[in-house]
This record gives C-alpha cells, sequence and structure tokens, in this order.
C-alpha cells in the first residue's frame, strides 16, 4: 500500500516539478489528437449517413413478361425464401402503368399508342441489414438475374459505388492522419518524459544501487504518461464537442440547412471512453519509447 | 560470502584489474585499500552487478555474479547495502523517506518500514533528524544516513567506497567505530578506502590493490 502510494506520488511529483512541460505536453496532445477526431467524427457520420441511404436502396425485380400467373408465383416463393430478403412488393404491369402515369402524367400519351402495356411486372426488394453493403447488393443482383422468370435486376449501382468510394477514401485518410497524428502524441510525450528522467537521472540510478527492480522505476514515469495521454485525449474531445456544437447552432441558423443539424452526431459516451483509453495508451507507449533510449540511467 | 576468481577488467587500454583472487568469509571485516585509480571502485562495482569481468568468477552470498541475469541484479543488490562517499541522497526527500527507500521497493509493510528506519536510524545515531532534509545535516550525519540507508534491510554485505572521503579525522573515527558496530551483528563489512587512517583504527584484515593488482594481504594496524 505504502509501496502503491510511493509510485502515485512520484508520479505527481514528477507532473508538478515541470509544470510548464507538462501543460504543454497536454495542450500540444489534445490539439494533435482533436484533428484525428475531427477526420473521425466525419467519417462516423458520414458512416451513419450512408448506412441510411444504403438501408433505403430498392432492388427492382423485373419479371418475364411471358410468364404465366402460377411462375409468377413460384418466383415470389423463390425470393421469400431467400435469406437475404427482408421484404418483397409485388407490382403488377398494371399498378406499373398507373405509377407511371401517376409520375409522368404528360409523357401518359407515349405509352397509349403502342397498344398493350408494356410495362413489366417487378418486385421490389428490400434486402436484409447484412446484405446492404455495396459488395453483397452486386453479388446478390448478379445472382438474382440467372433465375429463370426474372429478365432484369435493377438498382442505382453506380451511385452505391460512388458512395462507397468516397467512404473508403475517408477511411484511409483518417487512418492516415491517425497513424501520423498518434506518432506525433507519442513523440511530444516521449520528450516530456525524457526531460522528466533526465531531471531525475540521479534518483534512478539511487534507486537501481538499492535494488529497486525495472518495473519499480518506470512505474511512475508510465503513469506520468498515461496521464498525460488521457488528459489529453479528453481535452481534445472537450475541444471537439465545442466545435461540434458551434458548427450544430451555424447550421441552425442557416436557412438551407436547418432541420440538417440533428442528423449530425457526436461520439458517443462509449466511443469517448475508448478514445480517452486510445490517448492512455499512447502516453504509455510515449513513456516507455523514452525510457528505453534512456536506458533509465544504467547502473 | 565474498570470493573472486581470476578476475580481469580491462577499460580499453587501462587495466582495471588484473588476475585478482581472494576470498572473504561471512562475518569478516575487510579493508580494501589503494590508491585512486587502483581499481578499487570498480571491484565495488563489479560486486553489486553494476560491472562485469572481462575474465575470471566472482560469487557473492553463493550467487555467481558474473553470469547474472540483469533481472536478478535488483535482488542480489538488495542483500548487499552500499554507502558512498558522496551520500547519494535524494535531496527532496527526509532522512526518514531516504532511509526508508530500499525498504519501499521491496513493498515491505508500512508498519515494518517505521520500525526497521526507526531502529537504522538509531543504531546510526541520527534517529533525532528523521524528519529533516538532507541538505540540512552536517556531512557526518550524512554518511550516517546514508549507512542507515544501506543497512535497513538486514544486508548480509556492507561494501563502503571511499565512506570517509569527505569527513575529518574525528568523523572517520565515528564512521568507522559505526561499521565495526554493525560488523559485530554479523554483517561482512567491506570497506574500500586510501586513507591511511582508516587502516591505523582497524586491526583486521587489508587487501591492497595497486594498478589493478591484488598485493600480498597483511592486517590494519588499529
Amino acid at each position: 500500500m505504502r509501496t502503491l502510494s510511493y509510485l502515485l506520488r512520484e508520479s505527481w511529483v514528477n507532473m508538478r516539478t515541470n509544470r510548464t512541460t507538462t501543460m504543454v505536453a497536454i495542450l500540444t496532445t489534445a490539439f494533435t489528437l482533436a484533428c484525428v477526431g475531427v477526420f473521425l467524427l466525419l467519417y462516423v457520420n458520414l458512416r451513419t449517413a450512408a448506412g441510411w441511404l444504403q438501408d433505403d436502396v430498392k432492388i427492382m425485380v423485373y419479371l418475364d413478361d411471358r410468364l404465366a400467373p402460377d411462375s409468377v408465383a413460384e418466383v415470389e416463393q423463390r425470393l421469400r425464401g431467400d435469406r437475404a430478403v427482408a421484404s418483397l412488393l409485388f407490382i403488377s404491369k398494371e399498378q406499373a402503368l398507373g405509377e407511371f402515369k401517376a409520375q409522368f402524367p404528360s409523357e401518359s400519351h407515349l405509352l397509349e399508342g403502342l397498344g398493350q402495356n408494356p410495362l413489366p411486372a417487378s418486385f421490389v426488394v428490400a434486402l436484409s441489414p447484412s446484405f446492404r453493403s455495396p459488395d453483397a447488393i452486386k453479388r446478390w443482383a448478379e445472382r438474382v438475374r440467372q433465375d429463370s422468370g426474372i429478365s432484369k435486376v435493377d438498382y442505382n449501382q453506380d451511385w452505391i459505388d460512388a458512395l462507397a468510394t468516397v467512404i473508403r477514401s475517408i477511411e484511409l485518410v483518417a487512418i492516415g492522419i491517425g497513424v501520423i497524428l498518434s506518432a506525433a502524441a507519442v513523440t511530444i510525450i516521449a520528450n516530456t518524459i525524457r526531460l522528466t528522467l533526465f531531471a531525475r537521472r540521479d534518483e534512478i540510478a539511487i534507486l537501481r544501487l538499492i535494488g529497486a527492480t525495472t518495473s519499480f522505476i518506470r512505474i511512475p514515469y508510465l503513469l506520468e504518461g498515461a496521464v498525460l495521454g488521457a488528459l489529453g485525449s479528453a481535452l481534445s474531445l472537450a475541444m471537439l464537442k465545442f466545435m461540434y456544437e458551434l458548427f450544430r447552432q451555424q447550421m441552425r441558423t442557416m436557412g438551407r440547412f436547418a432541420g440538417l443539424d440533428n442528423l449530425i452526431a457526436f461520439f458517443p459516451p462509449s466511443v469517448c471512453l475508448a478514445l480517452i483509453a486510445v490517448g492512455m495508451g499512447l502516453g504509455v507507449a510515449g513513456s516507455f519509447v523514452s525510457m528505453r533510449r534512456f536506458g533509465e540511467a544504467k547502473a | 560470502m565474498i570470493q573472486l576468481i581470476h578476475v580481469s577488467k580491462q577499460y580499453d587500454q587501462r587495466l582495471a584489474l588484473s588476475d585478482v583472487t581472494f576470498e572473504i568469509g561471512k562475518g569478516e571485516f575487510v579493508l580494501l585499500m589503494g590508491p585512486s585509480g587502483a581499481g578499487k571502485s570498480t571491484l565495488l562495482r563489479m560486486l553489486i552487478g553494476a560491472e562485469r569481468p572481462d575474465e575470471g568468477q566472482i560469487f557473492v552470498h553463493q550467487k555467481n555474479v558474473t553470469t547474472i541475469r540483469p533481472s536478478e541484479v535488483p535482488y542480489l543488490r538488495r542483500k548487499v547495502g552500499t554507502v558512498f562517499q558522496d551520500f547519494r541522497l535524494l535531496p527532496k526527500k527526509s532522512v526518514f523517506d531516504n532511509v526508508a527507500l530500499p525498504l519501499l521497493v521491496q513493498g515491505v509493510s508500512s508498519a515494518d518500514i517505521r520500525r526497521k528506519v526507526t531502529e537504522a536510524l538509531r543504531a546510526v545515531g541520527v534517529e533525532h533528524k528523521r524528519d529533516q532534509l538532507p541538505a540540512g545535516l552536517s556531512t557526518g550525519e550524512q554518511q550516517r544516513v546514508c549507512i542507515a540507508r544501506a543497512i535497513v534491510n538486514g544486508p548480509v554485505v556492507l561494501l563502503a567506497d571511499e565512506p570517509t572521503g569527505n569527513l575529518d579525522p574525528a568523523l572517520t573515527s565515528e564512521i568507522i567505530e559505526l561499521f565495526k558496530l554493525i560488523n559485530a551483528r554479523g554483517t561482512t563489512v567491506v570497506v574500500a578506502t586510501h586513507d591511511p587512517l582508516v587502516m591505523m583504527q582497524v586491526n583486521r584484515r587489508v587487501l591492497t590493490l595497486s594498478q589493478g593488482r591484488l598485493l600480498p594481504e597483511h592486517r590494519g594496524l588499529g
């Protein structure tokens, strides 16, 4: 117990002794992690939006015009039995014509000249959540297209592919920037710890001489790194939250985007905690790097 | 307790120790004499695993220090107390906290730390200074605190490297008497010094190093 309180006290003393360096380290780590956070927030919101849009994707399965009613029922049975299909809506030839006329009243005379209804019957298919990724939709459409009684499977493939590409690009940028700026945070914390190690090199040498193990010597510095990382991360989240609220307020005051402000979200508490833990991890990594380089004043 | 077998050590072109062989038994008090640069400090550093010989074997408390793993070194040092010429006390910690340090690193309970530190401070005669910072102590008192820190966890061996180097003759005598007392309680004591005054006060084995070589041993004149 006394040993634990000693280690905690030493860690606190380290931070208090180098107050200015500690503050600078926390602030620079916070700004660095906030930059990563902006991309992460953008990525999370775009993914959510993409999820909503993808949930809304409907696939049109057009039936062969020569198909007998029994065969239509058979196709329906087959689609209902498909585990990728969440819901199914049949649109008869007559309904399709009605909808066309309703949507394009000025063009309806074009179809009248043909004598018979040229629009095929179709099923409007919504896929289950686990089959809504662009690749899964593509695979499913290609498979169903081969089935008998089906003339065409249609969905807005270009649009879905474009969205997927945008999300993938942001994901890559977020990962790239995240890795680079995390390395910067580790370096900032490592340098702060190195200053502490340098200031206390004599003390470390004495601890070694009286039989302190490497872990006993390292713990206060690892704790210091963890606290710097966690505080930096928490401050970056506070900064992000402030910017997020400011952004939402701006959106509310701009008429064009009114209502959209409710669609953008901040990180949920669990993600905030995870980000603080990541900051802590980066801090510990910084301490570790510093101690490895410093050699803990080997005696 | 301590055994050196044909130990040699060289730094660049300078020979620090050359084919040194001797044995120190349990409970002995030995003076390691020699001028500055004779190899005394190198030898003491080897005994606590801070240096490794180029050749030969070193045993401390039945442990082969030459082949010891780095992770075992702290446990060796817990059995070997060390006293330095420059005291090496932590300036921002009280006398009590300085002496408590070897017990803290071993995870000793608070009650035992209080008891053992009080005993050690009493044994060296600075119990009344327990709450002071080292800067507020005289050099003699600082050396006593350093000795208290070295004996607080009951080491089997006490190594002292020029412990009287910063002290006047009167304080030197006091510190030597202290070492004799510690030795009388069963601790093996090795004092490395170049100070002839120390040899005058101790009628024990004297090992003399000269340019890294061990000269024929004799007894002190005390």
